[in-house]
């Protein structure tokens, strides 16, 4: 079986923003594979290059070095099938939450028979029916990053790569939106792509996690998390949850400075 | 519904100054010559209506100072707001045009005039051309920086999204610079009006710097103040309107 995405030995350096600074580089010799349906989180310390991997596999940078693969094929450039969501919330703030969220199908020429209805649903399972012609200045932090969510569910991706979604969200609300991202997830059950530095964030959404090291990012290690699905907020006061927690923490540790 | 409080002593002021200017002219304390009283001005405003200034209807005077400046602001926004989005999303293109924008920017465009006289005359054409100058560095270079300030994030959202590169810059840089493009629209239309009366000031057959600048040469000083406060009235209105129209195509950011 293919994976959905696989990075084969993949670097970036970055050219030097200065002359006579020497290149950063900020990924080096990266190996991982995500299969089809699959929640994984990429963990790591701050600077350690997991922003600079989410943007490579969205397209938007070239790997300096290896190979990016999205179901068997190299990548060329950023698309829907891959979409993204920022930990800001990057929301078009002259537009409606209806009209960010059919952003994307309506340009693309898709006929709206087809999206609206999708629109409809994402939108009520996320809870923001009653919203729809409100504009993201009339929303708390909560509600932009579910706009957010439905803006990348809405065209159907193979793969939802997220950008520590949640990252700006205070504690209530970021635990709610986890939640919710497991409840929306099983509608459609996308491979998702996770980049956070928030542990408990990576155990609670995750079926796998890799362990990034500091800069140059590198796989650390590899781990499949045991807790199984419906996951329920309940788990992260378990014992076990807490083990694991404790142990991921340990080996983040070591790679601060 | 209760007045605002600031509102009132707002009033306040504008009836303090009415009531003590009234009260200097009507006691005697200023010369007629140096301040006409406000009943002295409102009977020379009648007078003015009627008969108009220098063979002249006071309307006209209107009319030509106002088509003026809507010819030159219109022009150099017609061609200052697409060039300076394309300077702000074309590189090599803002790197050839900068300097000269640099450079034109901190000079005060009153400063031309007479060069603009000797160019071209003193008749429509160096006025309307000083306007449209004017206009074009404000719009092109607030523009071009609305362009340039537009959060990377927003774009590569739509990059994501599968939408091409013409689209982005028309359904998502446009919009999310024309709040900096408005801001040079403001900027642009007061400074016309400041400069289309400066023109007139020095060289102009009619228009409402020319009212003011030829009653002054013959000692009518109350057409000078009538002139003045008509000037002041409607770069009011100009603000008012241009503030508004910013309102209403702004009205998402919720301000």
């Amino acid at each position: 079986m293919t994976a959905r995405i696989e990075l084969q030995g993949v670097g970036k350096v970055f050219p030097p923003l200065h002359r006579g600074q020497a290149p950063v580089t900020a990924l080096e010799d990266v190996n991982l594979a995500i299969a089809e349906r699959e929640i994984v989180a990429v963990l790591g310390p701050s600077g350690c290059g997991k922003t600079t991997l989410l943007n490579l596999i969205a397209g938007f940078d070239q790997p300096t070095s290896g190979s990016i693969r999205v179901d068997g094929r190299p990548l060329t450039r950023p698309g829907p099938d891959r979409s993204l969501v920022f930990q800001s919330p990057a929301l078009f703030s002259w537009l409606t939450v209806q009209e960010n969220v059919t952003f994307g199908p309506r340009f693309r020429g898709e006929p709206p028979a087809e999206y609206l209805p999708r629109a409809r649903d994402l939108i009520r399972a996320v809870g923001l029916d009653g919203w729809e012609h409100h504009y993201p200045y009339q929303l708390s932090g909560g509600m932009r990053q579910r706009v957010q969510l439905v803006r990348a569910l809405v065209n159907r991706p193979a793969v939802l790569l997220m950008d520590e979604p949640f990252g700006a969200l205070d504690a209530q609300t970021r635990a709610r939106m986890q939640e919710l991202l497991l409840q929306v997830w099983e509608l459609d059950r996308p491979t998702v792509l996770l980049v956070t530095h928030d542990v408990e964030e990576a155990i609670f959404l995750s079926h796998r996690l890799y362990v990034l090291t500091r800069a140059p990012g590198r796989v650390k290690f590899a781990l499949t998390v045991p807790f199984a699905a419906p996951r329920s907020l309940a788990l992260t006061g378990s014992a076990e949850f807490a083990a694991l927690k404790y142990s991921v923490l340990k080996s983040l540790w070591e790679e601060m400075p | 519904m209760r007045p605002n409080p600031s509102t009132v002593l707002s009033w306040g002021t504008i009836a303090a100054l009415l009531l003590l200017w009234y009260g200097v002219t009507t006691l005697g304390l200023v010369q007629p010559t140096v301040l006409p009283s406000p009943v002295d001005l409102l009977r020379e405003f009648q007078a003015l209506v009627r008969q108009g200034y220098a063979q002249k209807p006071l309307a006209e005077h209107l009319v030509s100072s106002l088509a003026r400046t809507f010819i030159g602001l219109g022009l150099g926004l017609l061609v200052g707001i697409p060039l300076g989005l394309a300077m702000g999303a074309h590189r090599p293109l803002f790197a050839v045009l900068s300097p000269i924008f640099a450079f034109m920017r901190p000079i005060p465009p009153i400063a031309f005039i007479p060069l603009m006289i000797l160019y071209f005359g003193i008749g429509e054409f160096s006025k309307v051309f000083l306007i449209f100058m004017a206009a074009l560095w404000y719009v092109v270079l607030n523009a071009s920086a609305g362009v340039r300030s537009v959060p990377q994030d927003l774009v590569r959202a739509a990059q994501n999204l599968g939408l091409t590169s013409a689209q982005i810059f028309r359904h998502v840089i446009f919009w999310a610079a024309l709040p900096h493009v408005l801001t040079g629209v403001k900027t642009a239309t007061a400074v016309s009006w400041a400069i289309v009366v400066a023109a007139e000031l020095i060289a102009a057959q009619a228009g409402l710097g020319f009212l003011v600048m030829d009653a002054a040469t013959f000692f009518r000083v109350p057409d000078v103040y009538i002139g003045i406060i008509i000037i002041g009235l409607i770069g009011l209105t100009l603000e008012v309107i241009t503030r508004a129209l910013e309102r209403s195509l702004l009205h998402w950011q919720g301000r």
